[in-house]
């Protein structure tokens, strides 16, 4: 069984953005949270098809030394990768059709490819579904637990907490919304000690321009008015008390 | 034209849909199930998977094609868009036609709205709210097309979550994010919703933590929330979890006084939850004695 699991970086939310017109200026990246479950969940089912796991990272050319990637690919090295690749888009693209072409060749050797079903800056694709229909893979989003028979068995949410699950066709492409298990913590020491390990086979790609989305303008969406309590807690304790007596809570 | 495709398994959504596309142009709706009240040409097939849906997308050439933002949609629009290499646009909060589409999109885990201008043929995913299911309803002409065609992807088994507690039904949920920082802080909440009569909820970080149960999962995955208060403690709201608040009250306490939760609150506290809970719990025990 060939496993593999696309980790990308993405604006840190926390630290926040800076929000012009023309792009979005990102003060610092992490890795995408989705593709965080995605690894573990590559992890869990190596670990119960004894299979190979190879983790690529998929990242912009001016982004490729980022520390954010270095550390999302040193995260799969020590939860157990067998081999880790990045590859390096030429240039920076939102469209999702232009990454899916870009890196589809990479991707035609592998049974099962885990991918976070959306990174928080997409708003052209959902990736993983895209190179399905490039490559001819099945795909199925909203993964939440695979597990294999002989053949692949995929826990899918379906809303309202309800779980299909499906049987699916290798080689397949799988968009995890979460893992199974809780994200397993890698201690700083080891994170540190694989960062110095890890062996990363580069490889560089040309991002078709495939055209047809042209971005007008990015801007903050309007605030509506709402009553916002700032203070010290004291203070912001007593007002709240006065909102569940208004609203009969209390 | 503009082909609508229903989402399979959360019925609703296909309505708004459907007012969209009435706003679009001439339109026809594809389902698999049995709707007698949309508006409108509807196209009842068998099954609803990708091969049904480039067979359709073939056969009417539409300018552009809806998908819901929802657990059908999300997996057949991209694997649309990867086939046939035309534009995709999700988190699609509103859509117009002209020349090209003119598409607004909530991205960035709704701090950020892009306007897009995109051509034609093209694929949206459209997020739920944003248009009235009632002007989706109304007298279907019904036409049924034998398109069964066999997929990759075989459903062999629905799995309905053990409930405790059904949030979506609680006056006052009592809910945590991100932003509660540990486990030993739930306590705290669940304290609260005692208090007030709650019951304790989460967005989806906590509940991939397993801090609380699946069954407490507020948003697009889980439940939604329809009753007197909703209290967000420490929750930025991104898409996914606001489209599960339709609580007549929102109360939300955040450290960031630009995350989006604050967008859908009546009243919202800027503050650490941690420091302010233990306070207010004091406090409401105090009134409570």
């Amino acid at each position: 069984m060939r496993i593999g699991a696309i980790v990308r970086i993405v604006p840190d939310l926390v630290m926040g953005i800076e929000i012009e017109e023309s792009e979005i200026v990102p003060f610092k990246y992490v890795p995408n949270e989705r593709d965080e479950h995605a690894l573990e969940e590559a992890v869990v089912f190596k670990e119960k098809t004894g299979g190979n796991l190879e983790v690529v990272g998929i990242v912009d050319d001016e982004l490729r030394d980022d520390e954010a990637m270095e550390e999302a690919l040193a995260l799969a090295y020590a939860k157990g990768a067998d081999s880790l690749k990045k590859i390096v888009l030429n240039r920076r693209t939102f469209d999702r059709r232009e990454v899916a072409r870009a890196i589809a060749d990479h991707f035609k050797d592998y049974d099962v490819v885990m991918v976070g079903i959306q990174s928080i800056d997409s708003f052209a694709g959902y990736l993983g579904g895209i190179l399905s229909g490039v490559l001819g893979y099945s795909y199925v989003g909203g993964v939440v637990g695979v597990d294999y028979d002989g053949g692949l068995i995929v826990q899918k949410e379906l809303g309202g907490g309800v779980v299909g699950k499906f049987r699916v066709k290798t080689p397949a492409i799988l968009g995890v919304v979460s893992a199974e298990r809780p994200i397993t913590f890698v201690p700083l020491v080891k994170l540190r000690q694989a960062m110095k390990e890890m062996k990363v086979e580069e490889i560089e790609v040309e991002v078709p321009d495939m055209g047809g989305i042209e971005v007008v303008r990015f801007y903050e969406p309007e605030k509506p008015e709402i009553t916002l309590l700032e203070g010290d807690v004291e203070e912001l304790a007593d007002k709240l008390v006065e909102v569940f007596k208004s609203l009969s809570l209390v | 034209m503009i082909l609508v495709f229903g989402e399979e398994f959360e019925r609703d959504v296909t309505y708004e849909l459907v007012a969209l596309a009435k706003r679009l142009g001439d339109y026809k709706v594809v389902v698999s199930e049995d709707f007698d009240d949309i508006d409108g040409d509807v196209i009842r097939v068998e099954r609803l998977n990708w091969k049904v849906v480039k067979e359709l997308h073939d056969r009417f050439k539409p300018e552009g094609v809806l998908f819901a933002n929802a657990p059908s949609g999300m997996d057949l629009a991209p694997k649309l868009a990867g086939i046939t290499g035309i534009p995709m646009v999700t988190n699609v909060i509103k859509l117009e036609n002209g020349d090209r589409f003119k598409a607004t999109s909530l991205t960035y885990g709704g701090k950020v709205l892009v306007d897009l201008e995109v051509d034609k043929p093209s694929i949206f995913v459209v997020n739920r709210g944003y248009y009235d299911p009632n002007e989706g309803r109304g007298t279907p002409k019904v036409e049924r097309l034998d398109l069964d065609f066999e997929d990759d992807v075989e459903l062999i088994e629905v799995v309905k979550p053990e409930e405790d507690v059904d949030i979506s039904k609680a006056e006052v949920v009592v809910s945590v994010g991100r932003g509660i920082g540990d486990e030993s802080n739930i306590e705290l909440a669940k304290e609260l919703a005692e208090l007030l009569n709650g019951v304790v909820a989460g967005s989806r970080p906590i509940i991939d933590q397993g801090w609380l149960p699946k069954s407490r999962q507020v948003g697009r995955s889980g439940k939604t929330v329809t009753g007197k208060v909703y209290i967000a403690l420490g929750i930025s709201g991104a898409t996914e979890h606001v489209e599960g608040v339709k609580a007549k009250n929102v109360i939300a306490v955040n450290t960031d006084r630009d995350a989006p939760i604050f967008r859908i609150a009546k009243v919202g506290v800027v503050a650490d939850v941690n420091e302010l809970l233990p306070v207010l719990i004091e406090k409401l025990r105090e009134i409570k004695s």
